[in-house]
Parts: C-alpha cells; sequence; structure tokens
C-alpha cells in the first residue's frame, strides 16, 4: 500500500528539493503538493477540485504560507476530530522561539528546521521517513 | 533759626542751681526716690546748664562714685561727650528745641567711670518738669553686652556677606522657620527680587516645595535631626522667579552657628542647563539604542532572508554537480564547482553574521556558568576537527562565571577552532587555563601554531579581516570579530600575543560567578 504524504510549502524550489530527497529515501512515497494553507484544507477535506483525494499518511507543513499560513492550518487540523490525528509535522525555515513553542501548543507532532546544507536536509528527509513512516505506528485509516 | 522760648520754660536758665535742686531734690525726694531706685538702669537727673540734681543707687555703683560725689556735679563727669551739650541752647536753637530733640531717643554714648575706665552707653530722656524749668531725667543702659554683640554680628555679616557674595551660586541664609535672614546678589538676580522684597520673607516664596518642610521638627524628629538630616546632600527641588516662572535647582545646605540658632546657609545651583543636557543625552541614547537595535535586526533579518535564496542556489548547484559532473564537458565542471563554492562560502558567510548579530540581539542573559562545560561542550562540537588534525587539546580546571551559556561555548568554540586550523606542519597542541585576576577570571588559549605578526595584534579582530589566501586557510574572517562582540558584551576585554612561528596565546577576562 503506498504512503501518502502532503507537503504544504508555497516555494518551488524546496518542493522539488523535497520530493527529490523522497525519491531518494523511499520509492513507494506518493507526495501530494499544496502550496498555501487554503489548498492544504481543501486537499484535508477533499472539497473542490480535491473531491478525490487521499487521506495522507503524514502532513509536513511550512509556517509562512500565502492566505492561510501554517499556524492557522495546523489549529484547524488539531481542531479537527477527523484531522487531528494525522501526524503534522512542521517543517520551516524558521528558527524563531516562539514559532517552536506555538506551533507544540499547537500540537504539532513535531518541528523541523529545514537544514541550509544539501546533505543535511537530504539526511533530515531520511529519518523522516525512517522514523515517522517506518518505525512510528500510525492509525488504520 | 530762633524760636522765642516758651514762658515757662524761661524762669530755669541759669544760676542757683544748686539751690534749685536742693529744694527740688526735697520736693521729689518722697515722690521720686521710690521710682527711681526701683528702675533697673542708672537714673540721672540733670539740669539744663548739665548739672547732676539727682541719682539713684544704680548709678552710683555703674560709675564707681558715692552719691555726694556726683550731685551737684556736672554730668560730663560721668559723661563726658554728647549729652551736656545736646541740652544747652547755641546759636541754632532755642534750649527746648535742644531738649525736644533728644527725648525718647536712644542715644549710645561713652560713659566714664570714678576710675576712667569707659563702656557703651544708651540714653533715654525724658523731661521733667520743676519749679525751676524743665529737667533732663537720664536712663543710663550700659550696652557692653549688646554692643559687643553687635560687633560680633557685624563681623559675621561682613565676614559672611563676603563669602556669599564671591560663591558662584545663589545663596540664601534661612532659619529654622523658614524665613530668609540674608542673601546674595546672585539669588537677587537668579530669582528677580530685591533683596529687601526678600528679606524676612518665607522661603517658600522661592522653593514653594521641598524645602522649608525638611528644616522643620516634626513627630519623628527634633529640629537638629531634621537639619543633620539634609546637610551636604544635593537636593534636586524646583525654584519659583517673581514672574512666576520656574526652574531646577540643586539645593546645597550647610548649618551656621547664631546668636539666634541654627541658621541654614542654602546654596541653590540653576540646573536648567544640566537637567536640559541630561535630558538631551537621554534622547539621544534611546535613539542610538533604537537605531542599533534596529541595525542588529535589520542584520539578522537581512542574513536570515539572503539565506533562503541562497539555499536554493546552493542546493540546487550541489544538485546539479552530484548528478552532472563528468556528463557534459570540462568546462561545464569547472563552472558547476565554482558555484558550489561560491555558494558555500556565502552560506557560511551568512551564517557567521548570522551568530555576530545574534550575539547583539541576545543580552543581559548573564548568569552563573561553568566554563569547564562550556569548553567541553565546545570541544564536543569540535571534535571532527579535532580527531582530522590530531590536535592534542588540554586545560585546566575552568571556574564559574558569570556568562551566557551559549556565547560562552561559542567564544571557545571559535577560539580553539582557530587554534586548530592556524598550523603549521606537526601536531597541534592547545591549552586552556584561567587565573583569578581580581573580580575576574583571566582565560587563556595558548596554541603552537603559526602565530600571528604584530602589526596584525588589532586587526585581525575587525569584520572580514583575513591574515590568508584562501587557497591556504578558508574563512570568512568574522570569527574573532563575534569572539571580541561576545567578550564586550560581558563587560571584557580580548587580547593577542603571539610571535610567528610560535604560536598564539588569546586572552580575555570575564566577571567571576557572584
Amino acid at each position: 500500500m503506498p504512503v501518502e504524504v502532503l507537503l504544504v510549502d508555497d516555494s518551488p524550489g524546496d518542493v522539488r528539493l523535497t520530493q527529490e530527497a523522497f525519491a531518494e529515501a523511499n520509492r513507494a512515497i506518493h507526495l501530494h503538493v499544496t502550496s498555501d494553507g487554503i489548498e492544504a484544507m481543501a486537499f484535508l477535506r477533499r472539497t473542490g477540485p480535491y473531491a478525490n483525494a487521499p487521506r495522507p499518511d503524514l502532513i509536513l507543513l511550512d509556517l509562512n504560507l500565502p492566505r492561510m499560513d501554517g499556524r492557522e492550518v495546523l489549529a484547524e487540523i488539531k481542531g479537527d476530530p477527523a484531522l487531528k490525528t494525522i501526524p503534522t509535522i512542521i517543517l520551516t525555515t524558521s528558527e524563531f522561539e516562539g514559532d517552536i513553542v506555538k506551533s507544540y501548543q499547537l500540537q504539532a507532532n513535531c518541528y523541523l528546521s529545514k537544514p541550509v546544507q544539501l546533505d543535511a536536509f537530504e539526511s533530515l528527509v531520511k529519518s523522516i521517513n525512517d522514523f515517522w513512516l517506518t518505525i512510528a505506528r500510525l492509525p488504520q485509516k | 533759626m530762633k524760636h522765642e522760648p516758651k514762658p515757662r520754660y524761661a524762669e530755669g536758665t541759669d544760676g542757683g542751681v544748686l539751690q534749685s535742686a536742693e529744694r527740688y531734690l526735697a520736693q521729689i525726694e518722697g515722690g521720686y526716690r521710690g521710682l527711681l531706685e526701683a528702675a533697673p538702669d542708672a537714673m540721672v537727673v540733670v539740669s539744663q546748664t548739665g548739672d547732676i540734681v539727682l541719682l539713684n543707687l544704680q548709678a552710683e555703683r555703674r560709675f564707681g562714685y558715692s552719691r555726694d560725689e556726683l550731685l551737684g556735679q556736672k554730668v560730663t563727669n560721668i559723661i563726658p561727650e554728647g549729652f551736656a551739650e545736646r541740652l544747652i541752647a547755641d546759636e541754632t536753637r532755642s534750649a527746648a528745641e535742644a531738649f525736644t530733640q533728644q527725648i525718647g531717643t536712644g542715644i549710645e554714648l561713652i560713659g566714664r567711670q570714678r576710675d576712667g575706665s569707659t563702656f557703651p552707653i544708651e540714653l533715654m530722656l525724658s523731661p521733667l518738669d520743676s519749679a525751676e524749668g524743665i529737667l533732663v531725667m537720664a536712663a543710663i543702659r550700659d550696652i557692653s553686652v549688646r554692643k559687643a554683640a553687635e560687633q560680633h554680628l557685624a563681623q559675621m555679616e561682613g565676614r559672611y556677606r563676603g563669602l556669599l557674595e564671591a560663591a558662584p551660586d545663589a545663596m540664601v541664609v534661612v532659619n529654622q522657620k523658614g524665613d530668609i535672614v540674608l542673601l546674595n546678589l546672585q539669588a537677587e538676580k537668579q530669582f528677580g527680587y530685591r533683596r529687601d522684597e526678600l528679606l524676612g520673607q518665607k522661603v517658600t516664596n522661592i522653593i514653594p516645595d521641598g524645602f522649608a518642610e525638611r528644616l522643620l521638627a516634626d513627630a519623628l524628629r527634633s529640629a537638629e535631626d531634621a537639619l543633620a538630616q539634609q546637610i551636604g546632600t544635593g537636593i534636586e527641588l524646583t525654584a519659583r522667579r517673581k514672574d512666576g516662572t520656574e526652574f531646577p535647582i540643586e539645593l546645597m545646605l550647610s548649618p551656621l552657628d547664631s546668636a539666634g540658632g541654627i541658621l541654614v546657609t542654602a546654596a541653590i545651583r540653576d540646573i536648567t542647563v544640566r537637567k536640559n543636557a541630561e535630558k538631551d543625552l537621554a534622547r539621544k541614547v534611546e535613539e542610538l539604542s533604537r537605531s542599533n537595535e534596529e541595525l542588529g535586526q535589520f542584520a539578522y533579518i537581512a542574513s536570515h532572508d539572503l539565506q533562503e535564496p541562497l539555499r536554493m542556489v546552493a542546493s540546487y548547484t550541489q544538485l546539479l554537480s552530484r548528478r552532472y559532473t563528468g556528463k557534459l564537458d570540462a568546462d561545464a565542471d569547472e563552472f558547476i564547482a565554482f558555484a558550489v563554492d561560491g555558494a558555500n562560502r556565502m552560506q557560511r558567510l551568512i551564517q557567521d553574521l548570522l551568530t555576530y548579530s545574534r550575539v547583539g540581539t541576545r543580552v543581559n542573559n548573564l548568569r552563573d556558568t561553568s566554563s569547564e562545560e562550556a569548553l567541553q561542550r565546545a570541544l564536543h562540537n569540535l571534535q571532527g576537527a579535532i580527531a582530522d588534525s590530531g590536535a592534542i587539546v588540554t586545560h585546566d580546571l575552568l571556574p564559574m562565571v558569570m556568562a551566557d551559556e551559549t556565547q560562552l561555548i561559542q567564544l571557545f568554540q571559535n577560539l580553539v577552532g582557530n587554534a586548530i586550523k592556524y598550523q603549521k606542519p606537526g601536531v597541534p597542541k592547545i591549552h586552556i587555563s584561567a587565573t583569578e585576576s581580581g573580580p575576574n577570571w583571566l582565560f587563556s588559549v595558548q596554541d603552537n601554531g603559526l602565530g600571528i605578526e604584530p602589526k596584525y595584534f588589532e586587526r585581525i579582530f575587525g569584520m572580514f579581516q583575513r591574515l590568508h589566501k584562501r587557497d591556504e586557510f578558508d574563512g570568512t574572517g568574522i570569527g574573532l570579530a563575534i569572539c571580541k562582540k561576545i567578550v564586550e558584551r560581558h563587560g571584557g576585554t580580548i587580547s593577542v600575543e603571539s610571535e610567528p612561528g610560535q604560536g598564539s596565546r588569546f586572552r580575555f577576562d570575564l566577571a567571576a560567578s557572584a
């Protein structure tokens, strides 16, 4: 069974890098991408063009997004009984302490800073795959 | 100017004074005697010719004569000058006029005792009607004590006036009731009053609040205590000019002993200029710290935001390099290599700039910190470099200091990192130690590396200062600037001593743990 991952990020460069890194780590992953919070919620609630979207096993969420930012998306996910069990990982460039605290207050499952170096980024994605998609037991869909 | 004497007085002009006196004496013995003797002053009754016709016991005692020796004698025997003359009519005035001019006024003269010694007296004259005409009753008061006191006061005044006027500040002398008893010209100018408008007035006229109250005793303290509490301290208050305008002052008080009790001398300095300067300075400091903070924020945000697009450039050139090296041509390989190298260097530069600006934005986080642990953490972070170089790093037991731990780790990491990096062939040996120096600890990071020429000792701590070509030693030239900023943020200084070829010793000091 394929693993479904939703990546919410508005930077095409980062999206592509993440795709490359996941391709390297685990070929079985279906990486879906939305580029702002509103699209992300539409994807999760299967509305509009996302009527047939799969329920993701894992969400990778950037904090700074157009229209509806990552904090709002996180609050909506964790406030929705149908969505709150999906592990949601903050993956962002922000190292601001306030963002870290706020994210965990909003029940983020984990907060990760995007490393500057390509090697480090690749090994981070590999770690996500190894832990969240391999070691960790996730709820049945 | 001549006047016709009144008929009543005309009879007693001259001749038969003694007889008249005796008669008069006999006549008033019974009536006035008792009154005369009851008076506290020496009393002498004198005729208009200047003869003593009556005196009391006090007069005998004061002048050292017996009654007999004075009765009928000229009053000039005991008051040589200034009295008899005044009683006598001359070409410009009648006897009556001469007399009336003297009545009631306190005339200060010199009295002479029988032994010839003199003393200051004050005369009070009053007329006595008699059959022979007007007699003059003189109350003679010995004013030796008062004169001495007055002289003392005049001396004091003279002395203090000179002092007061010489002072650059406005000076006001106030009694404990808060009345102004003395002031100088500067005080007149400063407050816009004439002297006579202030003398005797309440000091609250010119210093409305905070001064007079302090002089007063209350339930909690005596007058002496109240005063003693104020003496010598610089009290900042507000003063008011005659026109109602106010200005800031500083008061310095000192006590002044006087016959009337303790007085307070207040030196009043107009501190308008100083206050304005202080305000100005405070505003400038605030502006400066704000612009400094903005600059720090700017540096931080700029380097942080620059990092984002740079991460793209670096990541994709690295991907290019990884996937396409050897698949295009030699030129492409070289171009990609330069792009990768440039992006990597820029990333290090931005990392260092971020670190540098973070030192500025995170301040006042000083607490008891183990420098031993900080060094261990730094060495842990450097373990790759230490292993690669084969460096031998030793250290003494290091003390507790007042520091921001993160910054202290950074400081050790940069200094030890440099010591490992700038090496000549051979085994790098690095030793870290600390010695107590007053309230501080003086740290030393010593190596056996390349060393630095003395002319560069200052320069190496500046931003972007590098002493080596990039192909010898890579670096951003920010590392030691970060060290300097960290040490200075902690209130210390950093320096280097070195001999080229022999190694370097970096020293910095940090406050010992409280």
